[in-house]
């Protein structure tokens, strides 16, 4: 430990250059609405990230060319913070955002990191409109946190709905050990099962890295289930769906919003029979839905087009309005006008309860060729839109 | 036994150093001039001082045992659980934060430390490849153990740890263990396993009892590893197993190789500057683990020991050569 | 546990551990001559399956045999592989274990990166490669993926057998390890037997990743990022070195992960690490390896 002066020198260079970095503030201006936006940019979920900025340079466009009362601008120059899904990195990508003095932050897409960001935002009095946190821990955080997304529990209850209007009985589910989001969804969907009088026969376990699921497909075959219940990544997703129809299964496989963006092709005919809960439905005619599809799709293509970015573009819109409702662009008129909102976007029509999590219908999507097919809409109420 | 004076000096002289560190980094924070940054700065401060307590532990093991180590996020992650209980369990009991702070990071300190004791009885019979892999298989039996322990939520973000770990109570800590693992390393045992480490039949011929020092020495580097973990927790608020995979030990030990095998202050400003390295790229993050993993490749084939190799920073050397006094005391050291 | 639920299990062992073996054969090769960990050979892998997802629609539209790709992607992963090791490896070679491990590590990550640079992260997926039946019988489903799987296994090392044990280049290639100022001194050029032996390690990863896609049909640019320790398991296991080694140590790992999924899901990472703790501190040289002193 002798001396850290040489580090002291480096670490006093470092700081020199981000003062540098962030002395060019612009001029506060009464409605423009200074916006971060974290997601995983890097790492093995970068495909969210991707998503996550075609997203926002969307909603930020549209927003800014439109004649809306408020603009939004995003710091760090336009560009999404990275925070590598890794806890460490978010809390810096956190802090260097709140450098540049916004007055809400977007992110992030996984509950692991978005948790110690809501932690240090509710100390700051920020607001934090988190975008796929799906652990229900995160909006307790504090009063100026937020979600577009669904909670894990209100998703796994709604799949639990779904099954027994289907009328299937024996439910395998299958989830991975390690993340946050598979295990809300498996624990709420086999509460729910049992009081919708689904019969779950299997309960197997994988890891988020696994490649192999035939030990856990085949078990779900052996103990006679007619219904396979995987609430994951879009990246094992074709995975499993082949190794459970490998063994012979035939029966529906179903998971939640992790699903939309997954990869079918070569497997079309795999992938029949198969369900996800989801915010929106690629194939919505809703005006919000069709717009974004559309431009979306014309500007990027269709490769990172999935749930992630559905909510980051939400999110922006979502700002706009607590804005109006609030009346101002500063934060406390933001959480003002976000608390108890009613919103209508690519996610449906939601308000927002009193911890600020997202009362919203659930979009249903089946596979027909391989494409997503929209098959029915679930409100929160019960009610069944097809 | 009598401290020789010019130890007293050199101590005094070291803790001056870490004064006027502490001082400039209050006056940086307090002072405003880093306007809205301050709190990222901090951040940043923060993780590079708990990485340091970590690398610098690593250190022990691979660059004073030398002998490789791939699985030092397993012990992180007991001492960050641990200390995540028990500082969960302190919480109500009205201690003043810092007491509850240091409470429980000695606690997670001393379970990582027994669980490299555990992990080294059997693990140190091998050395070399052999060794490196073994410790990655048990950093990954215990990731697999914390996803499925119920009490720390299982596979699920452990989350609503108390955020106790403010920067200058942060940076006293480190210094102190950092301290604490300089004067392991000065002392008769640190040059017991030193010995071991340049020659062991030759060191085991002389009646040394080698497993004892080595076993011994991964249990401190454990237990250091464990206390930078209940800084991380206590600092991160949320974790999930999850975050202590192999990557997470890939990174420390890159971090010991880039600042120097041997070398604790080479691991310090090696872990302070790594640990930082990410922030600095953050507008190429895209290609920022590319440049990393083609720094590292470089300092292999050109500083195979690491950019400060074994060379110790010594502030006291540092003023002697400046007040032109180097040679003179050079001569009354030998 | 029912019958055939116990058949399908040893039939989904084999599956898989028939895969862990076609990895293991190449990782075994380079491990026994060089006595390098090679983090970088699941990446090669990684590389070898990008290579399959691109060409392999191609040969399906020029009508020729999808697995006919394999050959290129057998020279894109020669080429790699050697160039990583004329690169990284070779200038360290002397530094000793420690700065190969860590190089080794480093080019793993630069690897992975550079796909992600290069493909992008989303996963995607291969198409079909062989379009072979399965056989049910009685509820319990085999695939003949996996006789294949072992069937190339198998052959490969016989193949590699007889080159170790029959030729020249062999011989020379087995000296290496035991004495390599000895192997200088006899006419071998140990630089290019070394280069040798990594071009075919790095394109027995390239076979390996064909039947990889060809069961597991994604390729993502983090996929051989614990497939090298998976490896390193089974070599260890059968005998480090030892060809038919790694091929029984590939099959054992794999048949023990399916059956320990059957009783402690949540538990099976721990137990082939465990696997792996045991035999080192048991018996280091592995099931078919003969126990050696340590040299001093």
């Amino acid at each position: 430990m002798k001396k850290r002066a040489a580090s002291a020198v480096l670490s006093a260079t470092l700081a020199a250059s981000m003062v540098l970095g962030t002395t060019a503030f612009a001029e506060e201006e009464d409605n423009v609405i200074k916006i971060g936006v974290i997601c995983s940019m890097t790492g093995g979920s970068a495909v969210y990230g991707e998503g996550a900025q075609n997203a926002i340079d969307l909603a930020v466009e549209e927003i800014n060319s439109s004649d809306s009362e408020y603009k939004v601008e995003i710091v760090n120059g336009g560009k999404v913070v990275d925070d590598a899904t890794d806890a460490k990195q978010a809390i810096n990508a956190y802090n260097s955002v709140m450098s540049e003095g916004p007055e809400a932050v977007v992110g992030c897409f996984f509950s692991s990191v978005t948790l110690p960001i809501a932690e240090q935002a509710a100390n700051d009095g920020m607001l934090l409109l988190a975008t796929g946190a799906t652990n229900k821990d995160v909006t307790l955080k504090g009063e100026t946190i937020f979600r577009n997304c669904f909670i894990d529990p209100y998703q796994g209850k709604m799949a639990a709905q779904f099954v027994k209007e289907q009328g299937w009985e024996k439910a395998a589910v299958i989830y991975a050990k390690d993340d946050d989001y598979s295990n809300g969804l498996k624990d709420a969907f086999i509460e729910n099962a049992e009081a919708n009088g689904i019969e779950v026969v299997y309960i197997g376990e994988c890891t988020t890295k696994d490649t192999d699921f035939s030990s856990q497909a085949s078990q779900a075959v052996a103990n006679g289930a007619d219904f396979v219940y995987y609430p994951c990544f879009l990246d094992t997703v074709p995975l499993l769906v082949s190794a459970v129809r490998d063994a012979g299964f035939t029966g529906a496989i179903m998971g939640g919003d992790g699903w939309d963006g997954s990869d079918t092709s070569g497997m079309e005919d795999y992938f029949d029979n198969c369900y996800f809960t989801n915010h929106y439905s690629s194939e919505d005619t809703a005006p919000a839905v069709a717009n974004f599809v559309s431009k979306y799709t014309e500007a990027y293509g269709t490769e990172s087009l999935n749930a992630c970015a559905a909510l980051y573009y939400d999110a922006i819109y979502m700002l706009v309005q607590a804005a109006e409702n609030g009346g101002g662009s500063d934060t406390a008129s933001l959480v003002k006008g976000m608390t108890g909102m009613e919103f209508t976007g690519v996610g449906g029509t939601f308000s927002l309860d009193e911890n600020g999590d997202a009362l919203k219908a659930v979009a249903i999507n089946t596979y027909e060729d391989g494409q997503v097919k929209w098959m029915m809409t679930l409100s929160p109420e019960g009610e069944k839109t097809e | 036994m009598k401290m020789p004076k010019k130890y007293k000096v050199s101590y005094l002289i070291n803790l001056l150093g870490l004064l006027v560190l502490y001082g400039l980094a209050v006056l940086l924070f307090e002072s405003g001039v880093l306007g809205t940054s301050t709190t990222y700065v901090k951040g940043i401060f923060t993780t590079a001082c708990y990485t340091i307590v970590m690398v610098t532990s690593l250190n022990l093991v691979v660059g004073v045992m030398g002998e490789f180590s791939l699985g030092h996020a397993g012990f992180v992650s007991v001492g960050a659980y641990v200390s995540a209980l028990a500082s969960n369990a302190l919480s109500g009991t009205g201690m003043p934060n810092l007491l509850v702070l240091l409470i429980a990071l000695v606690i997670g300190g001393i379970a990582a430390g027994i669980t490299g004791m555990l992990v080294g009885i059997p693990a140190l019979r091998l050395r070399g490849d052999y060794l490196a892999i073994v410790t990655v298989a048990f950093a990954e039996i215990i990731r697999v153990c914390f996803c499925n322990f119920e009490f720390t939520g299982g596979g699920k973000t452990m989350s609503g740890i108390a955020k106790l770990a403010d920067f200058y109570w942060v940076y006293w800590i480190t210094a102190a263990c950092v301290a604490v693992m300089f004067m392991f390393v000065r002392s008769r045992y640190g040059r017991t396993v030193k010995s071991i480490r340049e020659d062991y039949i030759a060191a085991a011929a002389s009646g040394i009892n080698v497993t004892y020092y080595k076993v011994f020495t991964f249990a401190v580097a454990a237990f250091f590893a464990g206390v930078g973990g209940g800084l991380y927790a206590h600092y991160m608020t949320a974790m999930i197993p999850t975050n202590f995979n192999f990557n997470y030990s890939a990174e420390l030990l890159s971090e010991v190789i880039i600042g120097g095998t041997g070398s604790l202050t080479g691991s310090v400003i090696g872990a302070a500057f790594l640990s930082a390295l990410p922030e600095m790229m953050r507008q190429f993050s895209t290609y920022r683990m590319l440049a990393y993993s083609v720094i590292l490749v470089l300092v292999m084939i050109f500083r195979p020991g690491g950019i400060f190799g074994t060379w110790e920073f010594s502030l006291t050397g540092l003023l002697m050569k400046l007040s032109g006094k180097g040679n003179k005391a050079a001569k009354e050291g030998q | 546990m029912t019958v055939s639920l116990f058949v399908q299990s040893l039939i989904n062992g084999l599956n898989q551990g028939a895969i862990y073996a076609l990895i293991a054969l190449g990782y075994t090769m380079v491990y026994g001559i060089i006595r390098m960990i090679n983090f970088a050979h699941g990446d090669f892998i990684m590389i070898g399956s990008y290579t399959l997802f691109y060409t392999v629609p191609i040969m399906i539209n020029i009508g020729m045999p999808a697995w006919l790709a394999v050959i290129i992607a057998v020279a894109v992963c020669m080429t790699v592989g050697v160039l990583v090791e004329t690169i990284a490896y070779k200038p360290v070679r002397k530094a000793g274990s420690m700065s190969a491990l860590i190089t080794a590590l480093a080019m793993s990550i630069f690897l992975e990166n550079l796909a992600m640079v290069l493909f992008g992260a989303k996963p995607h997926n291969v198409a079909k490669i062989f379009a072979l039946p399965t056989i049910n019988v009685m509820g319990v489903v085999l695939p003949l993926n996996v006789l294949l799987t072992i069937a190339i296994g198998v052959g490969i090392m016989i193949l590699m057998q007889v080159f170790i044990k029959k030729t020249k280049m062999g011989k020379a290639m087995r000296a290496v390890p035991q004495d390599k100022d000895a192997a200088i001194l006899a006419g071998i050029n140990v630089n290019r037997i070394i280069t040798l032996t990594f071009a075919i390690g790095s394109g027995l990863a390239a076979v390996a990743a064909l039947m990889y896609c060809a069961k597991y049909p994604r390729v993502t640019n983090d996929m051989g990022s614990m497939m090298g320790i998976k490896a390193f398991i089974a070599a260890v296991l059968g005998g480090i070195g030892i060809i038919p080694g790694a091929m029984l140590g590939g099959i054992l790992v794999g048949l023990i992960e399916i059956f320990v999924k059957l009783f402690a899901p949540g538990w099976y990472e721990a137990i082939t690490y465990s696997i792996l703790i045991v035999i080192l501190l048991v018996k280091p040289s592995g099931i078919l390896g003969k126990n050696l002193g340590e040299k001093v």
